[in-house]
């Protein structure tokens, strides 16, 4: 049982066993930003195929395996549809960390800092590592929607085009939050896994949903 | 204790299968459903992405323009569905006609005497490349008010002689800034690009702007066909 309690190390509290490690909202984020994110990222590199980010029509395409859509008019309308509920649900998510004062204590802090820093314990050394990463994740997905935004109504909003300087840099930018949430997802993975273990995997996922 | 995984092998196969299971798990979600929704992504949501494009849309409020120093002469691609129409510039006649008090049938000489609107924008491809051209041409907003329309036009008919045809919101239409152009980067219009008359625009995507228009209809409802890509599922507003 002690060794449960330090492998899920959620920092200085004990938890009873009737309470679930992850609250309900969180796992809600979790699966609904999971779900909508891949669809952007496989429609959005339908949308890509049409015309390479890199190379243009001679340019290097994406193998249709990751593709969603069939063709660039389907790919847009699955990008279009899922950015509200990618948006949406990162935008109540938002207002629930901020309302519940979440962002205090289960994002990067001081406190994982000083425990890269001076720390002692490998364990909570793993720990500070997974919540840099998973805090990582909001601003490319921010960034991922402000420079869509600029793509899709660039007319509207000039101005987030020469936020970056011209087309070809926003549509790289953009492009750009493709390899960053795969990295994202990669490492995210494993570090979850190691500071917390099957047992924090599954908490995220499915336990005490069934 | 019992539903607590074995702490002698935590990295265990089972682990990294499941890990390997978390990573795919939402692909192979959207790529069942996908046979499901396949068309419901674009139809549920088309109508709300089109409200919100309404909304964005500023009807009278010029988009900024660039320098013309800004121009990039080998950006802009050409792109068309079928063939270049060849079009002898003596004989074209641009028809206005549909729900309109004064239907007209003007020749170029005409077109080029009204008042004419050169600007610099970005020329945007729903594939996602984008050039900034000039454009100089007529704002479509004059000939639409020469053509004095009935209240009950709602709509635009773009006809072109290579038998595209474009449908567009009479709002749109009237933008000051959407215009039926027969220059391009300061020299006359080249017949690839849409000579004599090709529509040009910031607040549309590319395959709104025809090339070749020698006809434009004013309607009081969309009819079935409302466009060329339109009708094979490309989103019908296309606004930027």
């Amino acid at each position: 049982m002690l060794q449960i309690v330090a492998m899920d190390s959620a920092p200085t509290q004990i938890q009873p066993r009737t309470k679930p490690l992850q609250a309900l909202p969180a796992k809600i984020f979790h699966w609904v930003n999971a779900i909508s994110l891949t669809t952007m990222l496989m429609s959005g590199l339908q949308i890509y195929n049409a015309n390479p980010v890199f190379g243009g029509r001679e340019g290097w395409h994406i193998p249709p395996f990751f593709l969603l859509g069939g063709w660039l008019a389907g790919g847009r309308h699955w990008h279009f549809a899922a950015m509200w509920v990618f948006s949406l649900n990162l935008l109540w998510y938002g207002i629930y960390i901020l309302v519940t004062r979440r962002w205090k204590h289960r994002f990067v802090g001081a406190n994982d800092l000083k425990a890269l820093q001076v720390g002692k314990n490998p364990k909570r050394k793993v720990y500070a590592w997974h919540r840099i990463v998973y805090t990582s994740i909001f601003p490319i997905l921010l960034l991922a929607i402000f420079t869509g935004i600029g793509m899709y109504k660039p007319a509207q909003f000039p101005w987030i085009v020469d936020c970056f300087g011209d087309w070809f840099a926003l549509r790289v930018v953009h492009f750009a939050t493709v390899p960053l949430v795969l990295l994202f997802a990669i490492a995210h993975s494993l570090l979850a896994l190691k500071a917390g273990g099957e047992r924090m995997v599954n908490s995220m996922f499915w336990e005490d949903m069934l | 204790m019992s539903d607590t995984p074995p702490a002698d092998h935590p990295l265990s196969r089972r682990n990294l299968l499941r890990l390997s299971g978390y990573s795919f798990g939402g692909m192979l979600l959207t790529g069942v459903s996908f046979t499901l929704l396949e068309s419901l992504a674009g139809k549920a949501t088309e109508p709300l992405n089109q409200s919100l494009e309404e909304w964005l849309l500023k009807p009278q409020t010029p988009v900024p323009e660039f320098p013309a120093s800004a121009i990039e002469p080998e950006a802009l691609i050409v792109n068309t569905y079928g063939y270049t129409p060849e079009i002898d510039p003596i004989a074209f006649r641009l028809t206005i006609d549909g729900e309109v008090e004064n239907p007209l049938s003007l020749d170029m000489a005409t077109i080029q005497q009204m008042p004419k609107k050169s600007m610099v924008i970005r020329h945007v491809c729903v594939e996602g490349w984008a050039a900034i051209v000039q454009w100089g041409g007529v704002p479509v907003s004059e000939l639409i008010k020469l053509a004095q329309p009935k209240p009950e036009a709602r709509y635009a008919y773009f006809l072109s002689a290579d038998r595209y045809y474009e449908s567009w919101d009479l709002a749109s239409c009237l933008h000051p800034q959407t215009i039926l152009a027969y220059e391009k980067n300061g020299e006359p219009l080249p017949v690839e690009n849409g000579a004599p008359l090709r529509l040009a625009s910031p607040i549309k995507l590319g395959y709104k702007l025809s090339k070749w228009v020698g006809q434009i209809t004013l309607v009081s409802e969309l009819r079935s066909r409302r466009g060329f890509w339109e009708d094979q599922g490309y989103e019908w507003f296309a606004g930027l």
